[in-house]
């Protein structure tokens, strides 16, 4: 076996190699006297800023309706297949809604792609990362769970138009 | 009835120790997770009781609900017996350590040493320790998995390379006390005269050995998490991996109480007499002397576990033999000088 | 046949043909919006817009006619731009409300303002606004905004359908479509305007918001709503049909399809009142039985008729394959009772695409041997024969016959043994003794023989509790591929029924037929090998198209 060259030789102190453990014991010491960095979940809570993405929601305008014209472009773009819509129509300006509009959370990999490719900016990213269920069903979410109050979701929409 | 009386007083010594010894062991793991936390800036396990207090006994029950797995490879005596084996060895060594000084109790001279008056103390914990190495070299052979031979394999090499070095900075403990007593050995290191501080090469010498022998970091390569997944202990699961890891850190708290006798003073304190206490008093802070210096060599043996990496394994061959054996030697020699010239 | 030069390849033309004709028949499509290979040419859309050596300025593909030497540019920095031009004025007014838009992914202005646009606009006023969501007929959805003007729709109705409905109004930005006054767009071809509309302009209302394009699978099949069988495609997203579109075959139906074939053929297979399992008569009525029951009771009962007892009811809605192992099984029986029920609407045909006949399969079904062999009985005859008790067991293929006539009911209560194939609950099986469900045109696969003797194939669009659409070779979505059935749309609803062959096949191993077939494919080869005039013509060659097999078949 060829014998590489060190790139450097050691010095007399670094050979001893005790006053290096000396000095890693001395910083690890000082470590345990520090401040915490540990976020005690559940009675601490992570608040999210406006580029998070947590699970993806239908912005429900003022008027109680859905911003949503069912286009079908999330659905398109989901690269887990997580979107299920059905359009329908409606006598609104809009023409058209969603009937039903479902999210598998299950497949859902928050990636935001749903959101980015949105025409209407209907569906957004929201803050929520507690989503925990015990069966399938409760995984797919309808649009009960899915629509909330624009005003939820002011800072994340102005992130959005800040990073076009 | 002197007979009795004496088994007696061996058997309560036996209680109080063994539970001093499990109860330790179990904080001990706790107090690795919580220094391991604290040196990250982190927390540590603080979920079960208050601040946790209670993790040890969760860990147990844990383990004790398990499945025991034995694998199919395995051969199933020795893989039984190996963790029970380490286990023995972890807590006999204890019989010879001294924690106090001799008291007298309703007029009785009563040793604070399970077994005190064994010629060959020292030698007996060599001995014990030198058995430890079949435990992990059977489990690691016995698994029946890659994993665990190499482990096991790793294990003997290290020990017997490291048992030299050990055994050689004992020697110079023992031209200084000239006597394999283990309590003659602490009366000889009466006020400053610790052999830490008479013979320094030595003493690092068997600490370095010590936490070869314990398989602690920086020389834990039996166990070796990213490499041997676990090493000789891969395929054990529920109680008899629960043995092993109490033999692990009984093993670490003998090696402090050996530090703490041969080097450090045993329950001697400095100059106490000076203070002219009376003499239950003064054997109260003497055994209280004795568990702050294991607890702080413990709390050392933690320290050093989570600063300082795991070595090569041609790298902590090279150490033994190259660097650790022939300064052994050297303080032998140092050490004989130096009885010459004290005595 | 002249040559000329297009992009510096040399290509032939015959004489008359415009450049984008000769273009096309080499592959090269010069972007169009107004013209069509089967519409006039107007020229008005100018997207075709080429270069033409020696001509002072661009001129329109769809209009100029090749000529012997001509050079041709079709990506010449000037006819690019004019190109973008165009696309750039076409866009100003066109809305971008492709979100909510039907036609979006088969949409032409999308396709080339991706291919062909600068993809900028440079208009910052506001739009022109027409009226939107306005319904031309029954069928037809206009939305004002949307439209480019090409005029396609129009040149349709008054060339195709005959009947001029739809005119331009207005000029320049304001243009729009409508129809005359006083009248409608209801020809019985309207719904052909939504296929050629290039943009969304015109949609067909039955299917309106039902399903993006791309979330469907389409499957090559015939109509069998005449006896013309035209070409189309099903469209199935969720193991569902949601739409019919014409499929181009020049032999047959050119582009075209009716309204009635478009909307009427397939609302069956979807509805509530499918058969979903084997019924079996009770003292209670009908009620559910397992296909072992059925089979075994089916074959018991007819065992114990003669054979002159017994009638078998074919059918021209069902396919060559089914009507032939029917005769197959009526002859191991040796019944000569076996015909079908015709279904011929005077008055309904015209010289378009509808027939008269309003079975697709009635060549098909004589070809098979559904006639009353030597003796035996005809429809008519059967139907009084079991008025007299002479015939006591019949067994029905796909034919509603009480629904058919009043007197057919009478005579049916007096059967001992009825058995009806059927794929929906119907009048006839509120008699029957024995409902066996059975797959629809759109559940398998076989052969449809149109009245000029042409043998078409018809697959399978929905699968049924025996089939799995991934296994059984069927055209897939996006969604079909990669669906469980923890996915809403995933987990569709299959109906438990089977091709009407392969019932009469497990009822004739009962009764000691010996045949074994597996596929229809088989069945067909079965058949062509009797049946003089199809000999060695399998699936492979009738293909997407099918083939015209016998001239003389189609005396109906």
């Amino acid at each position: 076996m060829a014998v590489k060259k060190r790139m450097k030789d050691f010095t007399l102190m670094e050979k001893i190699y005790l006053p290096s453990i000396v000095a890693g014991l001395g910083i690890t010491l000082q470590n345990m006297f520090k401040p915490k960095y540990t976020m005690e979940y559940p009675e601490v809570k992570f608040m999210p800023s406006g580029h998070y993405r947590g699970r993806p929601v239908l912005v429900q305008e003022e008027d109680g309706g859905e911003r949503c014209v069912a286009c079908g472009l999330c659905s398109r773009v989901c690269p887990a297949l997580a979107i299920d819509i059905q359009a329908a129509e409606t006598e609104k300006e809009k023409e058209r809604y969603p009937e039903r509009f479902e999210i598998n959370m299950l497949r859902c990999i928050f990636c935001g792609l749903c959101e980015e490719v949105c025409p209407e900016e209907a569906i957004v990213m929201s803050k929520e990362y507690e989503i925990a269920f015990t069966n399938r069903q409760d995984a797919i979410y309808g649009k009960d769970k899915l629509l909330t109050p624009i005003a939820d979701l002011q800072e994340r929409i102005e992130f959005l138009r800040g990073n076009k | 009835m002197e007979s009795l009386i004496i088994a007696g007083i061996a058997l309560v010594k036996v209680l109080i120790l063994a539970n001093i010894i499990l109860l330790t062991v179990s904080y001990l793991v706790y107090f690795e997770r919580k220094i391991s936390a604290w040196a990250q800036s982190r927390v540590g396990p603080n979920r079960v009781g208050y601040a946790g207090l209670l993790q040890p006994f969760a860990d147990v029950f844990k383990l004790l609900l398990k499945e025991d797995i034995v694998p199919d490879q395995a051969n199933k005596p020795i893989h039984t017996l190996a963790p029970f084996l380490a286990l023995f060895v972890a807590f006999t060594t204890y019989a010879v350590i001294p924690w106090g000084p001799d008291v007298t109790i309703f007029g009785r001279v009563i040793e604070l040493s399970v077994v005190p008056n064994i010629n060959a103390g020292i030698l007996y914990v060599l001995a014990l320790t030198s058995i430890g190495v079949y435990a992990i070299t059977l489990s690691g052979w016995s698994s029946g998995s890659k994993y665990s031979l190499l482990g096991g394999v790793r294990a003997s090499a290290q020990m017997i390379s490291y048992e030299i070095s050990m055994g050689f900075s004992v020697a110079g403990v023992l031209i200084f006390s000239q006597s394999l007593l283990p309590s003659e050995i602490v009366k000889s290191q009466s006020g400053l005269m610790w052999n830490a501080f008479l013979q320094p090469i030595g003493f690092i010498t068997f600490v370095t050995a010590a936490f070869a022998e314990t398989n602690r970091l920086p020389f834990d390569l039996p166990e070796a998490e990213p490499e041997l997944v676990g090493g000789f202990h891969t395929e054990y699961s529920s109680m008899k991996f629960a043995a092993f890891f109490l033999a692990e850190y009984a093993n670490m708290m003998i090696a402090s109480a050996l530090i703490v006798t041969l080097y450090l003073g045993g329950w001697q304190v400095p100059y106490l007499e000076k203070l002219g206490l009376s003499a239950g008093w003064e054997a109260i802070i003497q055994v209280a002397a004795f568990f702050t210096k294991l607890v702080f060599l413990m709390f050392f043996f933690i320290w050093v576990r989570w600063s300082i990496p795991r070595f090569r394994y041609d790298q902590l061959m090279d150490i033994g033999w190259k660097v650790m054996f022939p300064l052994a030697l050297l303080n032998v020699i140092w050490a004989a000088v130096l009885a010459m010239l004290i005595k | 046949m002249g040559k000329f030069i297009l992009d510096g390849q040399e290509i032939g033309f015959k004489p008359g043909q415009t450049i984008i004709e000769a273009a096309k028949e080499v592959g090269v499509e010069i972007p169009h919006f107004c013209w069509h290979p089967s519409l006039s040419v107007s020229g008005n859309c100018r997207v075709c817009l080429v270069e033409v050596e020696k001509m002072p300025k661009l001129a329109i593909a769809c209009a100029t006619q090749a000529s012997e030497g001509m050079v041709v540019h079709t990506e010449s920095t000037r006819a690019l731009s004019a190109r973008q031009a165009v696309m750039e004025f076409l866009l100003i007014n066109h809305p971008l409300d492709c979100p909510i838009c039907d036609e979006a992914g088969e949409c032409k202005l999308q396709d080339y303002t991706f291919s062909h646009s600068v993809g900028e606009s440079r208009f910052t006023e506001e739009k022109q606004h027409k009226e939107k969501r306005v319904p031309l007929g029954p069928h037809v959805m206009f939305d004002g905004d949307r439209c480019i003007s090409c005029s396609r729709c129009i040149r349709f109705c008054d060339e195709i359908a005959g009947e001029s409905e739809l005119t331009f109004v207005n000029r320049g930005d304001r243009v729009t479509i409508q129809t005359f006054p006083g009248k409608e767009l209801k020809n019985p071809y309207s719904l052909c305007v939504t296929d050629i509309c290039p943009v969304g302009a015109l949609t067909n209302r039955d299917f309106r918001f039902k399903a993006r394009v791309w979330d469907m699978s389409n499957t090559a099949s015939v109509c069998p709503g005449c006896a013309r069988g035209c070409n189309i495609d099903v469209w199935v997203r969720s193991n569902e049909i949601l739409r019919l579109t014409p499929r181009q075959n020049d032999e047959v139906n050119s582009y075209w399809m009716c309204d009635e074939g478009r909307l009427n053929t397939w609302k069956h297979v979807n509805a509530g009142d499918r058969v979903d399992c084997p019924h079996i008569r009770r003292d209670e009525g009908l009620s559910k039985a397992t296909w072992d029951e059925i089979y075994s009771k089916a074959s018991a009962e007819l065992h114990s008729f003669s054979s002159g007892e017994i009638a078998f009811i074919g059918s021209a809605t069902s396919t060559v394959e089914d009507n032939h192992l029917l005769s197959k099984l009526a002859s191991h029986l040796h019944c000569k009772n076996i015909d079908f029920p015709r279904h011929i609407v005077p008055g309904s045909g015209d010289k378009i695409l509808r027939r008269e006949d309003k079975t697709p399969n009635a060549a098909g079904a004589l070809a098979a041997g559904i006639s009353p062999v030597k003796d035996g009985l005809g429809f008519e005859e059967i139907m009084v024969a079991i008025k007299s008790h002479k015939i006591k067991a019949l067994v029905v293929v796909e034919e509603d016959i009480a629904a058919m006539d009043e007197k057919y009911v009478s005579a049916l209560k007096q059967l001992q043994l009825l058995v009806v194939l059927a794929s929906n609950f119907n009048a006839t099986t509120e008699l029957a003794h024995i409902v066996i469900p059975a797959a629809t045109w759109t559940e398998k696969n076989g052969v449809f023989i149109n009245f000029e003797g042409r043998a078409q194939r018809i697959r399978p669009a929905v699968a049924t509790e025996q089939m799995d659409r991934s296994l059984d070779g069927f055209s897939m979505s996006r969604l079909d591929k990669f669906g469980t059935k923890f996915d809403r749309w995933g987990n569709y609803k299959k109906y438990d029924a089977r091709p009407a062959w392969r019932i009469f096949l497990d009822l004739g191993h009962l009764l000691g037929l010996k045949a074994k077939f597996e596929l229809a494919e088989d069945v067909w080869e079965d058949f062509t090998k009797h049946s003089p005039g199809f000999h060695g013509i399998t699936y492979d060659d009738l293909g997407e198209t099918g083939l015209t097999v016998k001239k003389e078949l189609h005396k109906v």
